[in-house]
């Protein structure tokens, strides 16, 4: 089983962008290509072959569950969970987004201490 | 004179209509069977003398019998008329004479010629009666056989006839006794006194009554003048003065006063004051008639005196009576042609018209003249309608008074038409001023409050002690775009459109605000949605129910407030606040995880000088992303948005769990969490809610407990709940704020928040957490002693209650 090194990052707000990519990489040790829409993401996710994908729930144009269903449609996510990172924290709603097929649901505001912890767990979770 | 053929004159008849007559004519005398009367057997004695017999009679004949009113030389009063002589008599014109009994074929056999007193001769004349009726007979009798001579015929037929007259004198004589003592009769029993007199005054004879009502008895009053012994002089000189003028002659102080309107043609009643025997006054109404004879000479006079005390002792007391009566009372006379009048007006007419009774007696204009002009028209016309329909009759009406100024007046009578078509009304007149001046006032008073509740800007509805709705505002018309209408509170939901708060849920019966109110609640600060022309108009509505003075229930009454526009803008306030905090949250993050990132070093160490103000930075934007928390849960709360998951579940893992996750918090506090008894329970909740209130209760406490003290988390069951405690031995919750606790925003001081680093929302939404989870929120606190906050949830698992 393959070892998470490349984690794909998708969201519109530049600065939880950057001080997401900074807590991953500078905390986890990962490799994050952070993506600024939903059709940035489907543009590069094929050359940058990610492990993981996090992926923000609001944001304008394509939004995190329409993006899921696109890159769907372009790679095999089988192998890549994707957690989505949201505000909402109803139960319904995650609920919602589990079903279509995201592995788990990270709330903001996040511990950028715990996140990378966090993510491994998830991706962890996968394996058995 | 004697034929053959008078033997066969058949017995006269008694049965034909002439003897019906003749037998009435009889009758009329009244003669039979009286008395004998010496005026009569002066007759018969003189017929027996004049033509020398032994037997002279006066005999009438009836219908079944001959009776003597008169006889000489015969015992026998009468005798059957079978056997009479005299209805052979009676039957012709003249006399009937039989010379010879033995030798007359018709008496040859008579008992009265064979026997007792053997009759041989008879002769008799008839007695005629004026209108011609031969009645009975004047006859002669004899024992032996013989004729009268032609002188003697006459004779008899003369005495006959001078007994007849003496029949008319006795039929007079009769008539006049009766005349008399019926007339004695009539004055003896008649109700008035009656005194007759000679023409020159001087009293002849006098009726019981008069004596009675006088106090004298005849033979006192008869022989003397009349007006000297009852009248006054002063009174008849007052009176002789007063018809001098009025009938233009002189008249003397005297009887004249009394006779004098007679000689011109007057029938005068007049009242005068006679003196009683006792030297009393007795007040009578007086008449005066003359008397004439046939020749119409004058005889005397007939004073009639007719008791006025009775009268005047009625009049009294009514005045009396009508003196005691607030107002005035009257008798009105009203002809549709003729002159109004009123024969009677207490004396109350003064107070109600400022005139007096006098002034009343022949008009009614004076009355009339006192209202006040504008009321005229319809005064006079509700009495013309009023006397027409012959109904009850009412009026108010403004008088103007001389002393009193405008007073307001009302009168009742009730109209009873006379025999001559006026009418007569009875009735009464009262000062209502001080109640109009009531009802003017108490109109104005609720014309103003009509005015005050149409000017509200809230609806006002209020219904009766039945439920009928009698109070629709300007506003609550408007809202309900209709009037108040009829039905029962059980329809007033549907009918009015009203919903609970949430705009959706129709309100049940019980629920509406004006019904719970009409049962004796309270209602304060009710918030429903009613549909006004299909827009919802959310209200606040405030319900009483309302009472007499008494203390009876006289229905309810519901004030609406409109809160439509409040609501829009506090709907506006929790979108704006959830979207700002929404936008607030994103950078909050960045800022938040940058801080994070810095503080942990991992970007490379940071200078000690730094540290302080990142740790600053740090707290503060945590405190920040709390409270945009807050206002979000809050806003969620309001908006009904926010769900829970109810979840029958242990409440000891809860309880341990909340114990982990403020560990940490606690520690920074130096303060130490500790889980005490705890039954085993299950609670229906949302974990998570749950969660947050004990998160809220667990740092508050620890947040407020000074370094090195313990927190006690507890839980005990008692009545089916579950008390949930956290103790802490902090300064506890000072008076002024014990009201304010569970508010938004509250905090003991408002410095609290900075330094303790709360948001003040916590135990607000931990309140509305609890009660949405069907439970209570509470606390106990004496201040310096510490607090205790707990919540109470129903408990279910265990129903055995902790010692």
């Amino acid at each position: 089983m393959a070892e998470l090194r490349r984690i794909l990052h998708v969201e519109d707000d530049p600065s939880i962008q950057a001080v997401t990519k900074l807590a991953l990489e500078a905390v986890g040790g990962y490799e994050v290509l952070s993506c600024s829409s939903g059709a940035q993401a489907l543009e590069e996710v094929e050359a940058f072959a990610p492990d993981f994908i996090l992926l923000d729930v609001m944001m304008p144009g394509m939004d995190g569950p329409q993006t899921l269903l696109r890159l769907r449609e372009r790679i095999d996510l089988e192998r890549i969970p994707v957690t989505f990172m949201t505000a909402k924290v109803q139960p319904s709603e995650i609920e919602h987004l589990r079903k279509l097929g995201a592995r788990d649901v990270i709330v903001k505001p996040f511990d950028p201490m715990q996140l990378a912890e966090q993510i491994r767990s998830i991706w962890l979770s996968g394996r058995y | 004179m004697e034929s053959p053929q008078q033997s066969t004159t058949p017995m006269p008849s008694t049965a034909q209509p002439r003897e019906l007559s003749r037998l009435a004519a009889l009758l009329r005398y009244e003669i039979l069977d009286t008395p004998e009367d010496s005026a009569f057997d002066d007759f018969t004695a003189l017929a027996a003398q004049m033509c020398d017999t032994p037997i002279a009679l006066i005999s009438l004949v009836d219908d079944r019998r001959q009776w003597f009113k008169s006889r000489v030389g015969l015992d026998v009063s009468e005798t059957s008329r079978e056997i009479s002589f005299c209805t052979y008599t009676i039957a012709g014109d003249e006399i009937f004479e039989v010379p010879d009994t033995l030798q007359d074929p018709r008496f040859c056999n008579n008992p009265l010629v064979l026997g007792d007193p053997q009759i041989r001769f008879y002769a008799g004349t008839p007695l005629t009666s004026p209108d011609g009726y031969n009645l009975g007979t004047l006859c002669v009798i004899d024992r032996q056989p013989r004729r009268l001579s032609a002188e003697q015929r006459e004779t008899l037929e003369r005495l006959g006839r001078q007994v007849i007259r003496l029949f008319e004198q006795h039929l007079l004589a009769h008539r006049h006794a009766e005349q008399a003592a019926l007339q004695q009769a009539i004055l003896d029993s008649a109700s008035s006194a009656v005194l007759v007199t000679r023409p020159d005054g001087v009293v002849t004879s006098v009726n019981p009554t008069a004596e009675r009502l006088l106090g004298y008895s005849e033979q006192a009053l008869v022989g003397h003048p009349l007006t000297a012994a009852l009248f006054r002089p002063e009174a008849l000189q007052r009176r002789a003065l007063l018809l001098s003028s009025e009938l233009q002659m002189p008249v003397e102080a005297d009887f004249s006063v009394l006779t004098a309107p007679l000689h011109r043609g007057r029938r005068d009643m007049s009242e005068w004051r006679l003196r009683h025997q006792n030297g009393n006054e007795v007040p009578v109404l007086l008449g005066v008639t003359a008397i004439h004879d046939e020749q119409e000479h004058l005889r005397g006079y007939l004073v009639n005196a007719y008791d006025l005390a009775y009268q005047e002792q009625l009049q009294l007391r009514l005045q009396q009576i009508a003196a005691q009566v607030p107002g005035m009372l009257f008798q009105f006379h009203w002809r549709a042609d003729g002159p109004a009048c009123f024969p009677y007006v207490s004396e109350g007419v003064e107070q109600i018209y400022g005139l007096s009774p006098a002034q009343l007696a022949s008009s009614f204009a004076p009355i009339v003249g006192r209202v006040h002009g504008p009321d005229r028209s319809a005064l006079l016309l509700s009495i013309r309608q009023a006397a027409r329909e012959l109904t009850p009759w009412h009026s108010e009406h403004r008088v103007e008074h001389p002393h009193k100024g405008l007073i307001w007046v009302e009168a009742r009578a009730t109209p009873l038409q006379q025999v001559d078509g006026s009418v007569l009304w009875h009735g009464f007149v009262t000062d209502i001023t001080a109640r109009k001046a009531e009802q003017l006032e108490l109109d104005k008073q609720q014309e103003m409050n009509r005015r005050l509740l149409e000017a509200l800007s809230e609806a006002v509805i209020a219904c009766d002690a039945e439920g009928n709705l009698t109070l629709f505002n300007e506003k609550a018309k408007q809202w309900h775009g209709a009037d108040a209408e009829s039905g029962s509170p059980e329809q007033w939901a549907t009918r009015y459109q009203l919903f609970r708060a949430d705009g959706m849920t129709p309100l049940q019966p019980e629920e509406i605000p004006l019904r719970r109110a009409l049962h004796g609640e309270h209602v304060i600060n009710h918030e429903m949605v009613l549909l006004s022309q299909g827009a919802p108009r959310y209200v606040l509505s405030n319900a009483d129910p309302l009472f007499s003075s008494d203390g009876h229930p006289l229905g309810a009454v519901v004030v609406m407030h409109d809160i439509t526009e409040r609501k829009r803008i506090e709907r506006l306030q929790r979108e704006f606040i959830s979207t700002v905090s929404h936008e607030l949250r994103t950078p909050l993050t960045s800022i938040t995880g940058a801080l994070a990132l810095i503080c942990s070093n991992v970007m490379g160490e940071v200078p000690e000088s730094m540290l302080e103000l990142l740790d600053i930075a740090q707290q503060n934007s945590q405190r920040l992303g709390a409270l945009i928390d807050d206002l979000l849960d809050m806003e969620k709360l309001h908006a009904g948005k926010m769900r829970f998951d109810m979840l029958e579940q242990p409440l000891q893992p809860q309880l341990e769990l909340a114990l982990r996750s403020n560990g940490s918090y606690a520690e920074r506090h130096g303060v130490q969490l500790h889980l005490g008894a705890c039954p085993a329970v299950s609670v229906t909740v949302d974990a998570m809610r749950l969660q947050q209130v004990l998160s809220n209760l667990l740092s508050n406490a620890a947040k407020f407990s000074p370094a090195g003290e313990r927190v006690d988390l507890s839980a005990r069951v008692s009545d089916g709940k579950v008390r949930v405690s956290v103790r802490d031995q902090g300064p506890g919750i000072s008076d002024e704020f014990r009201a304010r606790v569970f508010q938004k925003f509250a905090q003991a001081d408002s410095s609290d928040s900075r330094q303790q680093g709360g948001t003040g929302l916590g135990l607000a939404i931990s309140k509305e957490l609890i009660e949405h989870m069907g439970g209570q929120i509470g606390f106990e606190s004496e201040p310096g002693q510490g607090a205790c906050f707990w919540f109470e949830l129903p408990a279910q698992g265990q129903a055995k209650e902790s010692p």
